[in-house]
């Protein structure tokens, strides 16, 4: 009897190891890991939390709390996000430039990802890696070739909005054919084989079978376009005549330099409002026309579950 | 003439360097459920989607009813196919998915919607037109392409292993099935598959394939019972194999030796001379108490007794030194053999068929298996 009582009883521990225990059990959630992720979430946002905190100060310190006001967005008659016509060109010129950005950038990659997913020939194979080359580009290299070819070459764009637009688009599109390229090979051919075989022109099978299956990925890639370059600095820096086409962080980062007030953390607040609206719609969007398709997968998570729990 | 006839002429298809389909030659009369049989990689699959134009011939014709289809695209041609995954559309629901083809034929609305709900009825799933294909079971995802291919009227229906992704008892029903189905429309079905129990049950003809080749084309029960070559005698079912020299010809058939003994074969290439395999099903092996020294006879020892529900399988090692396998049927009696048993094994010469070894000697399955696997990787520079 006392011998079976020994075998159960737990072995007794110090603190630490028991701390350890809880930590690294095999058995248990991997705690570790939970507690690495909280650290990194926590390290990431309390600086962006504190900058949309102060963002409401009623005084003009960045520093130093003192009450909540919407003076900064648009309560101040001179320096509030909606006065000041700075600011106020600024929020208007990133959001021209991410829209237009959004409608070309989108359907050139759409065509381009299909493009290189279904043609294998000569040249598919350098053309699909040098696709990859506008994402590890350093983003100052192609501002400053962009702004030589503007000003040298091409010389009737110019800088200036469409110098801009131009250059968001050039970068933008590897997103989209990135992006949309790995849902391609997600669904395979069978699809399009199926409506051919059903009657479906190839036309026919890209707009009633290819692209309603590709629209989860083309709504997200819009999103992260738009997302890009709303958040885009360099390349708008370069390709700007001044004044009227500063965007955003442009104006963000001189205000900073000069004397900064509250207000540049509005229009800060408001540019990350903004781009986690355009990715949660992205995001949404692609549950929603993905549901079917994840519920198998569902299905064996739910057994995962009821499994774990026993 | 029934619609749907088919004839491949020196139908090839060559990959890189893989030569997947070697000058085929076969022709299907319409109305018949033909098969495509063999181990994955001899080219079956290739030659079902160069009918259904999925694939470009590499060199040869595909008549459809007197007509050179080879080079039509898919679209264009009077065949549908379905899927071994399906390939039922994931955005469309069971009604959209069966309406596909009509629209974009341009058919009217109501002929549309008639025609929608006779499929679905023929296929057993009215009432289901509201579901999404993952709101379906793998049988009712089945029946639903099955729908969608047969609305459009095809001459031809392509099936590429389609009970390939169901559970074996959903399987059986559905050959059955499946069958009835293709007498009911009375159309030429080109079914695709590796199993050789599917193809013997629903086929009226098939085509065993090996190496981009048919190796025999015939009736279900011709082909089981008298394999041309090796390669069909040991791909379809269980088959004992056995070395052997031909002495020539008697009266009913083919003297064959074996070492010391000697047997006569009814089947099989009678006329042949030198070394031969000789090969009998498990079934048709009888065995007798040990002594026995009639004609047809092999002496040899039970080395295992194996039960396997409906029979019971004796591998028996003969004088010659090789494993013969036999099948007794269970009866529910006691077998009196065990291990060790010195029995004979009776070859009934109607039974036993002498094949040719040529060089299209049959590869072990498995084997053939894994040369389709690594294929591909060979035509790399290496």
């Amino acid at each position: 009897m006392s011998a079976v009582a020994e075998l159960q009883a737990p072995p007794t521990r110090s603190s630490v190891g028991r701390f350890r225990g809880w930590l690294t059990n095999p058995w248990g959630r991997p705690r570790f890991l939970v507690v690495m992720t909280w650290a990194y979430v926590v390290w990431s946002l309390v600086p962006v939390l504190i900058a949309v905190q102060f963002s409401f100060n009623s005084t003009r310190s960045r520093t130093v709390w003192q009450d909540f006001s919407t003076r900064w967005y648009w309560g101040d008659p001179v320096d509030s996000v909606w006065h000041d016509p700075g600011l106020r060109s600024a929020l208007v010129q990133s959001l021209k430039l991410a829209s237009a950005d959004v409608l070309i950038a989108t359907p050139i990659g759409v065509l381009l990802a299909i493009g290189l997913a279904r043609w294998h020939g000569f040249g598919s194979r350098p053309s699909n890696f040098l696709m990859l080359f506008p994402l590890v580009t350093p983003e100052i290299v192609m501002g400053v070739s962009l702004l030589l070819i503007f000003t040298e070459v091409f010389t009737f764009v110019g800088t200036g909005t469409t110098a801009q637009i131009l250059g968001h688009v050039t970068f933008s599109i590897s997103y989209v054919v990135v992006i949309v390229r790995g849902r391609l090979f997600s669904i395979g051919r069978q699809y399009e084989e199926a409506a051919a075989d059903l009657g479906a022109s190839p036309t026919g099978a890209l707009v009633r079978v290819l692209l309603p299956l590709l629209a989860p990925a083309i709504v997200a890639s819009a999103a992260v376009v738009f997302a890009i370059s709303i958040d885009d600095f360099v390349i708008s820096q370069w390709l700007s005549s001044g004044g009227d086409t500063d965007t955003v962080p442009i104006q963000i980062y001189s205000a900073t330099r000069a004397a900064p007030l509250p207000s540049t953390n509005a229009i800060a607040t408001l540019m990350m409002l903004l781009t986690l609206a355009s990715v949660t719609l992205g995001f949404l969007v692609w549950r929603a026309f993905t549901r079917g398709e994840r519920r198998a997968g569902a299905k064996v998570a739910e057994e995962f579950r009821t499994f774990e729990m026993r | 003439m029934a619609r749907g006839e088919i004839r491949l002429i020196g139908l090839s298809k060559e990959f890189a360097d893989v030569l997947a389909v070697d000058h085929l030659d076969l022709a299907i009369p319409g109305g018949e459920f033909f098969s495509l049989l063999g181990p994955s990689g001899c080219g079956k699959t290739t030659t079902l989607r160069m009918v259904a134009g999925f694939e470009r011939p590499t060199e040869g014709r595909i008549l459809l009813d007197g007509t050179d289809v080879a080079y039509t695209p898919p679209h264009k041609r009077n065949v549908n196919t379905v899927f071994q995954n399906y390939a039922l559309f994931p955005h469309l629901n069971v009604f959209d998915n069966v309406a596909f083809g009509l629209r974009r034929a341009k058919r009217p609305k109501d002929e549309l919607r008639e025609r929608v709900a006779k499929a679905l009825e023929l296929v057993q799933l009215t009432g289901l037109e509201k579901r999404k294909a993952s709101q379906l079971s793998g049988g009712q995802q089945q029946r639903v392409a099955l729908a969608r291919a047969l609305v459009l009227n095809p001459a031809v229906l392509l099936l590429d292993e389609p009970l390939g992704a169901l559970d074996a008892k959903l399987r059986k029903a559905l050959q059955i099935e499946l069958k009835t189905l293709q007498r009911e429309v009375g159309i030429t079905f080109l079914y695709v598959t590796h199993d050789q129990e599917e193809a013997l049950t629903m086929s009226d003809r098939l085509a065993v394939m090996n190496g981009g080749r048919v190796e025999q084309v015939g009736a279900p029960q011709e082909v089981y019972e008298s394999p041309e070559t090796l390669f069909v005698a040991d791909f379809l079912g269980v088959s004992n194999l056995m070395d052997a020299t031909a002495l020539g010809t008697t009266g009913g058939g083919c003297r064959v030796a074996l070492q010391r003994f000697e047997l006569e074969a009814g089947g099989g290439a009678s006329d042949a001379k030198g070394p031969v395999k000789i090969v009998i099903r498990p079934e048709r092996v009888e065995l007798e108490p040990h002594g026995n020294a009639a004609p047809n006879r092999l002496p040899g020892m039970v080395e295992r007794v194996i039960y396997v529900g409906s029979a019971v399988q004796v591998i028996v090692r003969v004088a010659t030194g090789e494993t013969l396998q036999a099948l007794v049927p269970n009866t529910g009696k006691e077998l009196p053999y065990e291990q060790g048993t010195p029995v004979a094994l009776f070859l009934p010469v109607d039974a036993l068929r002498v094949l040719p070894v040529g060089e299209r000697a049959a590869p072990p399955e498995d084997a053939a298996e894994t040369a389709a696997e690594t294929a591909p990787v060979s035509t790399g520079p290496s």
